[in-house]
């Protein structure tokens, strides 16, 4: 099927590679199917761009990336719409903003997405987690003193 | 805007199946525990207003704009 997007153009996708979102995303509740782009430039971004609104799109990153010890803690219920088995792989993305000129990820806000059943969803963690988290750039390998 | 009395672990049903009960009043403070399907999502306003603004406010960003993240 082709989907138009303001940002990449039209894109010929396979309609197994759409994600369905039951309840949407917060704020675009009634954008139910998306798809998972790489970024053209760079490799630490995707989009997850609308299926029905071209000009909706949302740049995500993997918070573990960026944060190590970054868990999802949300109730099991909170997980009931993704039907997750034992072997599905289940992928954690994090919403990329702006603020004060730099970017951020919402750690609070993960969107949750069963890549076997392509299944998602964006939940609220009953952690304190931050809605701005800095991506700041990945520290440098430490260098070896001589 | 529909305004109830109610008493420390009375409820209130809207619709079928969802259940909100008051648990506990402390001075302003007040309690709810709530059962709903599954299906449906619960959460605090204020939280759930800020997921929304940031968002939409992540729809703004253009691909020209994420080049330096995580570089």
């Amino acid at each position: 099927m082709q989907i138009s997007t303001t940002r990449f153009g039209t894109l010929c996708v396979d309609v197994d590679d759409l994600i369905h979102f039951p309840h949407g995303i917060v704020g675009f509740e009634d954008c139910q199917r998306w798809i998972l782009l790489a970024d053209p430039q760079n490799s630490a971004v995707g989009w997850m761009q609308s299926a029905e609104r071209p000009a909706t799109a949302l740049p995500v990153v993997s918070p573990r990336r960026f944060v190590d010890s970054y868990r999802v803690r949300v109730t099991r219920d909170q997980l009931a719409g993704l039907n997750l088995s034992e072997r599905d792989r289940l992928y954690v993305l994090c919403v990329v903003g702006k603020r004060d000129g730099g970017y951020v990820m919402n750690l609070r806000a993960p969107v949750l997405v069963n890549l076997d059943r392509r299944l998602g969803c964006q939940v609220i963690t009953h952690d304190d987690q931050p809605l701005h988290m800095a991506l700041t750039k990945p520290p440098a390998p430490l260098q070896k003193s001589a | 805007m529909l305004v109830l009395s109610r008493h420390r672990d009375e409820s209130i049903m809207i619709g079928d199946d969802i259940v909100v009960t008051i648990v506990d009043i402390r001075g302003d403070k007040v309690r709810l525990g709530i059962d709903a399907p599954q299906d449906i999502p619960v959460h605090r306003q204020e939280v759930y207003e800020a997921i929304r603004r940031e968002n939409r406010k992540a729809g703004q960003i253009q691909p020209s704009e994420t080049r330096d993240i995580g570089q």
